[in-house]
């Protein structure tokens, strides 16, 4: 049998009786081929006795220059290069191996099942980051035991694998892979107790992320989330490099568990405590005592938590800007929030770029008041539900934050199209939602078309329930808005019509008759499409110049069939329209 | 201004601002304070040192970079137009600016030297990179050696 037989450089490879015999016919050669050279210039000296630099290289070198080839099957034909390389471009190949089947799983576990003293390299030690999550089905107990031995292992995602139990967490940490690990993933694990977590805290002493979310599903079935204080204070005791701490939808989780976390872990940069219901402001005020660190802060739905959290906390007490480095806030539905309060974490916190107030409805114009002092610093702003704003705030929000990308103001009733064509000036705004802002007319979407440099930034608009506009000004921020890619209009009349209701996407299933016939939402394909209908139609009606002329006021009136007289009003929770779009997915610019 | 010793006793005066670009220069600079004597670095010739400092000129003003880029396998592989003409030199130049870069801690540099041999790599077989560096087939004919290439080739058609 000869070793490299089967490769597939076959053809190239010298033949065996050459290997480890020094200098073969590939240094009578030299450069013949390289190709990103000059060819004229004399490269390195022929002398078979000069060093080849690329082989004696430090092995950090070698490693560095592996990890910038861009193609894996590259870096596999330098693995068969000398010795020197192959190691290294092994360690690149096994880093992060990913697998798109169970098959190639299986194959690997029976790889890493072998006695490591038959194997030539030590493939197990090389694996530095493993996710699972996209074989979430078949990952078992037996399956994650595997990699017992891979104790070079960095991070690790198991995400949604709902088939592994305690036992597979503990299989998994029975050597020494805890030495290294610094993230774990475990979220939407539905089967993992404190028992894995406490042992997680015991074998991990470089930890520094935790993502123990829990996905809605299980949060209504409080029975399926088996994870309480006395596993996450462990952690917060053993895990003090601790960065990074997601506990969404953990709700036996109470006040010991933030506060444990908070004083013992004092470089924490995101912590993660949605739907945890239990939190109440003494949490807050140890978190802000102890993390000034932080960068990300998730609290939405934490409806025990008031004004005192913050107002009576180092966030007032403390120097102006002393959590300069949080960038997003979440604060939906903690509803007991006033203006003080906004009023105070601006002041704190100076250079907030995402911020989150949706359904804080006892918030006024004195909140958003506050935020514009966030001026360019600010990307992101939701203030849905916020139904005491006035047009006032708005005007001014407008002319502070200028680099507003992403603005939400649904169900701020008291708006008008003054407040709009204001916000039209935002040379960033890329997503703006006005879902029933029923005052909204026309006039403030011929606004937002207004400026060129609107036109090529907006890709979502969310429209529904605007019921006063028509498809003049529709019809024009369609044509004119050539990067939109998401155009909700649920219950908007005019579009309720057969001819527009083509290109609409399919309603979501749970919606009933009456929900299904208002749905009207465009998105990618749907959108261009509805352009390209328009085209036709105006070029149909003689009107070349443009849909955009507000003379033509009753342009399609003839067409128009109406297909439902009362609005009705349905909300899933955090997607006002049931557009299906959670208006707060979207964190790319994060 | 800082006074920079070659291996082969060249003196170099440079900005502090360029020298600074190097995180050992960086870090010697503010453990002994200011200083006239010339700071030796043993492991760079006279050459090589010209070469680093020219580019960190260049570079004077770029922005310290973040480790965000670093998870973006295909980004890694462009190098802008200067940079590729400054590493247009023969191959041992090539590996002693890397090795520079790596011993005077440029980053930027070091990742641009490597990104230029990865380029070189592109696209070839086991034996052209052997040809293309001069490198000698040091294998030896274990049959156990099967077993490591196969192993390599299951990874490399699963991380693809």
């Amino acid at each position: 049998m000869l070793p490299f037989a089967h490769t597939p450089d076959r053809n190239n490879s010298p033949s065996p009786t050459n290997f480890g015999s020094a200098p073969s016919s590939a240094s009578s050669s030299v450069t013949s081929l390289s190709s990103n050279v000059d060819m004229d210039k004399p490269l390195i000296s022929m002398d078979s006795a000069s060093p080849a630099y690329a082989q004696s290289l430090p092995s950090e070198i070698i490693y560095s220059i592996l990890k910038q080839v861009a193609s894996m099957s590259d870096v596999y034909s330098c693995s068969l290069v000398c010795k020197a390389w192959c190691y290294m471009a092994l360690e690149v190949l096994w880093f992060k191996p990913g697998f798109q089947s169970t098959k190639t799983l299986s194959r690997f576990c029976s790889l890493l099942r072998q006695d490591p003293s038959t194997m030539t390299f030590l493939y197990p030690s090389m694996i530095r980051r493993l996710n699972l999550s996209n074989l979430s089905e078949d990952i078992d107990d037996p399956v994650i035991s595997c990699l017992a031995t891979c104790n070079r292992l960095e991070r690790i995602t198991l995400a949604g694998c709902t088939r592994l139990t305690d036992n597979g967490i503990l299989s998994l940490l029975q050597l020494s892979v805890g030495q290294n690990l610094i993230s774990v993933d475990l979220s939407d694990m539905t089967n993992v107790t404190d028992t894995a977590i406490l042992a997680i805290a015991e074998k991990c002493p470089k930890l520094q992320g935790l993502n123990l979310s829990m996905c809605k599903d299980s949060q209504e079935r409080s029975d399926s989330v088996q994870i309480h204080d006395e596993s996450i204070i462990r952690i917060a005791e053993r895990c003090p490099s601790l960065r990074r701490i997601k506990l969404s939808n953990c709700v036996h989780l109470t006040d010991r568990s933030a506060i444990a976390l908070a004083t013992h872990c004092k470089v924490l940069l995101e912590i993660d405590l949605m739907n945890c219901n239990l939190i109440t402001n003494a949490a807050l005020v140890a978190i802000f005592r102890h993390c000034s660190e932080l960068r990300e802060f998730r609290i939405n739905q934490c409806k025990n938590i008031s004004d005192t959290a913050f107002t009576q906390s180092v966030l007032a007490s403390k120097p102006a800007g002393v959590f300069h480095q949080l960038r997003i806030l979440d604060l939906t539905s903690v509803n007991s929030i006033t203006d003080q309060s906004v009023a105070v974490i601006v002041q704190a916190a100076p250079k907030i770029r995402n911020l989150i107030l949706n359904k804080c409805d006892n918030i006024t114009d004195e909140s958003v008041f506050s935020i514009c002092k966030l001026g360019r610093h600010l990307h992101y702003l939701h203030l849905g539900h916020c139904d005491k704003l006035t047009d006032r705030s708005i005007i001014q929000l407008a002319h502070h934050c200028m680099r507003i990308r992403y603005l939400d103001l649904a169900c701020c009733v008291q708006l008008t199209d003054r407040a709009v064509m204001e916000l039209a000036i935002l040379p960033k705004l890329k997503r703006i939602g006005l879902v029933k802002c029923q005052n909204i007319t026309d006039d403030a979407i011929f606004s937002l078309t207004n400026l060129s440099r609107m036109t090529n930034s907006l890709e979502r608009v969310h429209l529904s329930y605007c019921v006063k506009l028509t498809e003049h000004s529709i019809t024009h921020l369609v044509s004119s808005c050539q990067r939109l890619t998401h155009l909700s209009l649920t219950g908007v009349q005019p579009f309720l019509r057969r001819d527009f209701q083509h290109f609409c996407r399919p309603p979501p299933r749970d919606f009933n008759d009456q929900q299904r016939s208002l749905f009207c939402v465009f998105s990618g394909k749907g959108v261009r499409d509805l352009r390209a209908y328009f085209n036709r139609l105006r070029l149909l009606h003689g009107d070349i110049a443009g849909a955009e002329s507000h003379t033509l006021q009753d342009f399609h009136r003839p067409m128009l069939q109406s297909l439902q007289n009362d609005t009705v009003y349905m909300e899933v929770d955090g997607d006002v329209d049931g557009d299906g779009d959670n208006d707060i997915e979207d964190m790319e610019d994060v | 201004m800082v006074q920079l010793l070659s291996s082969d006793n060249e003196t170099f005066t440079v900005d502090k601002q360029v020298a600074e670009r190097s995180i050992l220069i960086k870090n010697m600079l503010e453990d002994v304070g200011e200083s006239d004597a010339p700071i030796p670095l043993p492991n760079v010739t006279a050459k090589i040192l010209k070469k680093v400092i020219d580019w960190c000129e260049h570079h004077r003003g770029d922005p310290v970079s973040q480790q965000e880029e670093i998870n973006d396998r295909k980004r890694l592989t462009e190098i802008d137009e200067w940079d590729q003409k400054f590493m247009e030199v023969d191959q041992e130049t090539l590996f002693e600016i890397i090795l520079a870069a790596n011993y005077l801690d440029i980053k930027p540099l070091l990742d641009i030297g490597c990104k230029t041999v990865a380029n070189m790599i592109k696209g070839k077989s086991p034996e052209e990179i052997r040809r293309t560096f001069n490198i000698v087939n040091d294998f030896t004919p274990e049959v156990r050696q099967f077993g490591i290439i196969s192993h390599c080739y299951f990874l490399a058609m699963l991380s693809t």
